[in-house]
């Protein structure tokens, strides 16, 4: 756990300005307010929300046996146990943005007790906050993990801070995992792996396709998003082939805040465009009260989105009944055996079905584990970010939660040129909070047309 | 420009604008009578939210009950914000910048701690019947003619309180020369209390008012008290109307921002608003120039 604390004595002006100010106690006083305050997002990452510090599963050097060998074959010194394993993870634990936080380490965290349990390493999990996307704090606290804990391996979340430690991961060989705000700006980087599809980017031409072929009447879009993710899919991709599906136009183009929770100016906007259709790139908190809101403003045209969170439904209630998404949606459903592990073991450990965001931090860390083995059994260094990345480059396929069926694993592969993902991608609809597929789609590249998207 | 579009927007600037109104007779009456920099004002309005929810979801209150619930918590959050942490340091003379500082702590606190205890999850707060009302083109909702009247209503009561009773007087009398006010027997002390009451009564409204729309998360009060010192600085300090108008300025200002620009563009165009407003009239809008 990182401390960063007053402690009454210092040689900063500030500090000096504020010390002459005050009577020794009362100086004291706010010092130690102060420095409490400052250690609480770290007091908050080390207790049940973020479960930040170091958390491993217990040291495990006896091989036991679980469900999980079944899949991953034998535990023991060749899947590395005994081995205490540094894997990193940099999270919103604090702001707008944590209840993301708390499901990715979630994720993260059950997996490392299951690895450990199925004769697998020990990893040893230190956690960053980067409170919610902010910068200075992500490049801090990655540098913190790889100073301080050696992390071999860093599971990283949100757009602008994973863009942000690009050159600290590439200069320290840390291997990165982002399942979280994938963006194109981190494509083709060394040492950094999505396992999402783009956030917004590549569900966005089928979402467009269903759009333009299960409503026909649509011509005029509206789109309606943040300068902070999905940029790409608001600005290139919709206007370039919506008028390809639709024969249609973007008459609109909002961006609101990220945190925003009054969405008027926009929806008047929108309305006053003559908008047919919206389609959102927006994240988090912000769906659930635009999709109200537009609701509130007898807005009944389709909104079509890119993600779906319970977070989000709990905001709208009934009103999220009439959102449409499209995105790689992990379904808990899912009889793959793999997945079946998942959601029982996150139901029997947190009391609830697992999160999209979960499903991915967990699926991550078996990719880490597998690539562990792999090292180990060509005889390399297991400790070694290059080497795990070798290992990556010669086999790029994983076993996954997506996909599958009741008799098969499901599998994920990375594209070596990109570091993308492809992964199960559909368009749903939201019934009691609950999402429910209506159309399989895929990605595809900017020569093909878009129509094809729907073509799975 | 399209009359449709401006019709609209100046009815959503008024329903938010009276809501910063709110934020910023709260804030105000706080900041003006005691000169305390109460950041952790934000404490108060997420306490209230929370309050009101665990009312519903956890005791199973009525609404109108769990509001009430709400408005008191938000109330003994004020005063025990006050008696432990801002007056012993007035006690010793501290500066305004120290206590700042303790105000700023608890601000940084409190949404974690909220965060431990509560969750980082959203909890909505069920009951309030939200039906649409259309005139015309304009659309707005039960809430919202709720929001503005119930806005109002509380500013009125508080300059009612002001101007026509005892400890309005007394409040009024702090508020100009506290010195003088305490040598001619004014109970400051209780004054100050009386303030921090009422401003947090304030606060919890305004806390409800959203979330009865909303929903109630640990992150919830910053930005709301941000727009009640906003619109306490644009409306003149010392002046609880001033504030008012300050706050439904401001909402009209973010939300007529939107005939030529994009949403994202609503808080620049705050600052912006204020930075020119300050710079020719510093006093405020409503506030007395110095000699």
């Amino acid at each position: 756990m990182t401390t960063d604390g007053g402690n009454g004595t210092s040689t900063h002006p500030f500090e000096e300005l504020v010390e002459r100010s005050l009577d020794r106690r009362g100086f004291i006083k706010a010092g130690l307010i102060a420095g409490g305050t400052l250690s609480f997002p770290s007091l908050l990452a080390a207790c049940g929300g973020g479960g930040g510090g170091e958390a491993g599963a217990p040291g495990a050097a006896t091989v036991t046996s679980s469900p999980l060998n079944e899949i991953f074959g034998p535990g023991g010194e060749a899947a590395g146990a005994g081995m205490d394993f540094s894997d990193g993870m940099m999270l919103a634990i604090t702001g707008q943005g944590s209840f993301f936080g708390k499901v990715m380490s979630r994720g993260a965290k059950l997996a490392a007790e299951q690895i450990a349990q199925a004769g697998g390493p020990n990893f040893k999990i230190s956690i960053a906050d980067h409170q919610s996307g902010l910068v200075p704090p992500a490049v801090t606290g990655v540098r913190r993990l790889i100073t301080q804990n050696n992390i071999v391996t860093l599971q990283t979340s949100y757009g602008a801070p994973s863009e942000a430690i690009i050159p600290l991961i590439q200069q320290n060989k840390v291997l990165t995992f982002n399942g979280g705000g994938s963006s194109p700006g981190q494509l083709f980087k060394e040492y950094l792996w999505m396992t999402r599809m783009l956030f917004a980017y590549d569900p966005a031409d089928g979402a467009l396709a269903w759009l333009a072929e299960n409503h026909p009447d649509v011509k005029k879009l509206a789109v309606l998003g943040t300068r902070e993710n999905g940029v790409e899919a608001m600005e290139e991709k919709a206007p370039r082939i919506w008028p390809q599906l639709s024969g249609g136009t973007i008459v609109s183009k909002e961006f609101h805040e990220v945190g925003a929770t009054n969405f008027s100016a926009q929806i008047a906007r929108v309305r006053s465009a003559g908008a047919d259709a919206v389609f959102t790139v927006s994240f988090g908190n912000d769906l659930g009260y635009m999709v109200k809101q537009f609701r509130e403003a007898n807005v009944d045209i389709p909104i079509m989105g890119i993600e779906y969170t319970d977070q989000a439904c709990e905001i709208a209630g009934d009103l999220y009944d009439t959102y449409l998404f499209a995105t790689d949606y992990y379904d808990t459903g899912n009889p793959n055996p793999f997945n079946r592990i998942f959601v029982e073991t996150h139901n029997e450990k947190y009391g609830e079905d697992p999160e999209y965001y979960g499903s991915n931090y967990w699926e991550q860390a078996f990719v880490v584990w597998d690539l562990i083995r792999r090292v180990k059994e060509a005889g390399g260094d297991p400790e070694s970010g290059e080497d795990l990345q070798n290992a990556l480059e010669e086999n790029p396929t994983f076993k996954s939660v997506y996909g599958g069926d009741a008799s098969t694993v499901g599998e994920m592969a990375f594209d070596l040129e990109d570091h993308s993902i492809s992964k199960p991608m559909g368009v749903f609809s939201v019934e009691g909070c609950k999402p429910k597929v209506l159309a399989p789609i895929k990605k595809v590249t900017k020569d093909d047309d878009p129509a094809s998207a729907l073509d799975v | 420009m399209s009359l449709q579009l401006f019709y609209q927007l100046l009815v959503s600037g008024v329903v938010i604008g009276s809501t910063y109104a709110l934020l910023g007779v709260s804030f105000g009456v706080i900041y003006s009578t005691t000169r305390t920099f109460h950041l952790a004002h934000s404490v108060v309005y997420a306490l209230a939210a929370y309050g009101a929810v665990v009312g519903v979801r956890s005791l199973d209150l009525p609404l109108a009950i769990a509001a009430l619930l709400g408005l008191a918590v938000a109330v003994i959050t004020g005063l025990v914000i006050e008696f432990i942490a801002y007056k012993p340091m007035r006690a010793r003379d501290a500066t305004v910048l120290a206590v700042f500082l303790v105000s700023l702590g608890l601000t940084i606190a409190a949404p974690n701690l909220l965060e431990i205890v509560f969750g980082p999850e959203n909890r909505a707060l069920p009951g309030f019947p939200i039906e649409t009302i259309q005139v015309g083109t304009v659309t707005f909702t039960t809430l919202d003619v709720t929001s503005v009247i119930v806005s109002w209503l509380a500013i009125a009561g508080v300059l009612a309180f002001l101007a026509r009773t005892k400890y309005g007087r007394a409040v009024n009398a702090t508020r100009t020369n506290p010195q003088m006010a305490m040598a001619v027997g004014v109970p400051v002390q209780q004054v100050y209390l009386i303030v921090f009451a009422i401003g947090s009564v304030l606060a919890g409204i305004a806390a409800l008012l959203f979330t009865m729309g909303g929903v109630a998360n640990p992150t919830m009060g910053l930005t709301p008290v941000l727009i009640g010192f906003i619109a306490v600085f644009l409306g003149g300090i010392g002046s609880t109307l001033g504030a008012a108008f300050g706050g439904l300025a401001l909402g009209l200002a973010m939300s007529l921002s939107g005939l030529w620009l994009t949403g994202d563009f609503a808080l620049a165009v705050v600052f912006g608003f204020m930075f020119v407003l300050l710079i020719i009239r510093p006093q405020g809008l409503l506030g007395k120039a110095t000699v």
